[in-house]
């Protein structure tokens, strides 16, 4: 009996080669061989935690309705970096933060991430868990009503929406929009990217949310990681190309290479 | 030792391992012993939702018991949904199917859902007045390209003149579909490394700052 499950080498070389390449990018990184280009949407973070502080308004952090157990988890593990990172902003500068949840399994998780900033930052008395972090719904539109009535009210000055969103992502973009947040949008569902591009000030577009949390930290560990992302799709890249140039000729290889 | 930081780091690197190796392996102790593992997230997961049962109770308890707050009373009535829901379909003994609970389901969820669904149209045509706006190069393109799509999926042009049917698919073949697959494999890419990050204790967003 084989031990590798059929049809699934390919894919175990290429995260071999994944893992070696990220390990490479790191090693790197730490030598201080890696600079990366500016991600814009990554550092207007803190312009609009220092705007929502200036207007007196709150800043809503929305990280999706993902769950760690489903495809979207890394959507969601991205998400909660961010979150971190905001709430860190948020007790530093005194903005008031409002992260609504609408999975059960991540909101423990968010709420610890988001005490643990406030207590690092020594304000753990200005936070409200219940009240700043409350489950709205497991369910769709039930959350989306919930987190739009909470904007209406609230008129928060900013709106970070990074991770997995649904048909809500044209919602709370418009009505975010229609009360003059400014808006950061990042996720990688591929049909809600263009909602996202409509109405938000700046946008994270596929990848770049993966990368978030290490740009965020500026550690060059974590920023050099980001490099083997991008070895990894020049070579997807060149991959691609070549396999297109081969099947035009009649050549399979690249394809029937890629189903082993 | 930092055991807030390195248990859970630990706990990440042995279940992601052995879920790479249940993946790729066709081991029978791995499988068994990823499928005991998802079965612990599953309970995991029950007891989660009674979590956010009882952040809900507390949230708006205390907003009704205060009433120092002007919707208070939506508070309240939150709270008479999620008991009714609970009592109808407990109450019976036959949970979800019980005809009582798909009589409330039916009577009160669905239309409100379905209310909240429908509306997306108005914030779609918000947004693609928002959008649509041609202030620059880049904008007219975008608005030459969704009028030509617009009329390629209205019957009557395509019907009459079959050329607007051709572009729309031009458009949506060659141009959006090499778009998307370029983001596509970035997002592949991007999630493997966080993948992988996560699975050797660099990315520990997910922890906090620790």
């Amino acid at each position: 009996m084989a031990i590798l499950t059929p049809n699934r080498l390919v894919p175990l070389a290429a995260f071999i080669l994944a893992w070696v390449a990220t390990y490479m990018a790191i090693q790197m990184g730490k030598q201080g061989k890696i600079k990366i280009r500016r991600i814009p949407g990554l550092d207007a973070i803190e312009e609009i935690v220092g705007r929502s502080v200036e207007m007196g308004r709150p800043v809503f952090d929305i990280i999706g309705m993902g769950v760690f157990t489903d495809i979207y988890a890394t959507q969601t593990i991205a998400g909660l970096s961010i979150l971190s990172y905001v709430s860190t902003l948020c007790a530093r500068l005194g903005a008031k933060l409002y992260a609504p949840q609408a999975s059960v399994d991540v909101l423990p998780v968010a709420a610890e991430i988001v005490s643990e900033s406030y207590r690092m930052e020594g304000k753990l008395e200005e936070l409200d868990v219940e009240e700043q972090l409350p489950y709205l719904s497991g369910t769709q539109f039930a959350w989306a009503s919930g987190i739009i009535g909470m904007a209406a009210r609230l008129r928060p000055a900013g709106n970070i929406m990074i991770g997995p969103f649904w048909a809500e992502s044209m919602m709370f973009a418009e009505t975010f929009d229609r009360i003059g947040a400014m808006q950061i949008g990042g996720t990688a569902r591929m049909y809600q990217i263009p909602f996202f591009a409509a109405l938000c000030d700046y946008v994270l577009i596929g990848e770049e949310m993966f990368a978030a949390g290490a740009y965020v930290s500026g550690d060059p560990q974590q920023i050099g990681s980001i490099a083997a992302q991008d070895w990894y799709k020049l070579a997807a890249l060149a991959l691609g190309i070549l396999g297109a140039l081969l099947a035009t000729a009649g050549v399979t290889i690249i394809g029937d290479l890629l189903r082993m | 030792m930092d055991y807030r930081r390195d248990i859970p780091l630990a706990i990440t690197f042995l279940v992601g391992i052995i879920a790479v190796l249940d993946y790729y392996t066709t081991l029978e102790a791995v499988t068994n012993t990823f499928t005991v593992i998802k079965n612990w997230g599953v309970v995991l997961q029950a007891f989660a939702l009674g979590l956010g049962a009882v952040n809900l109770f507390r949230v708006h308890g205390k907003r009704v018991s205060e009433r120092t707050r002007e919707d208070w009373m939506f508070s309240g009535w939150l709270l008479l949904m999620l008991v009714l829901f609970v009592v109808v379909g407990l109450g019976t003994g036959q949970y979800d199917a019980s005809t009582s609970y798909q009589w409330i389901y039916n009577s009160l969820y669905l239309p409100l859902g379905a209310t909240m669904y429908s509306s997306l149209a108005f914030y779609m045509a918000y947004g693609s007045y928002k959008v649509l706006r041609a202030r620059n190069f880049e904008a007219a393109l975008l608005f030459i390209t969704a009028v030509l799509v617009i009329i390629g999926n209205t019957p009557i042009f395509p019907a009459t003149f079959p050329v607007f049917f051709n572009i729309r698919e031009w458009i949506f073949g060659p141009i959006v579909s090499g778009a998307y697959r370029g983001i596509r494999i970035g997002v592949g890419i991007g999630a493997v490394v966080l993948g992988i990050k996560t699975l050797v204790g660099l990315e520990t967003g997910y922890l906090g700052r620790r």
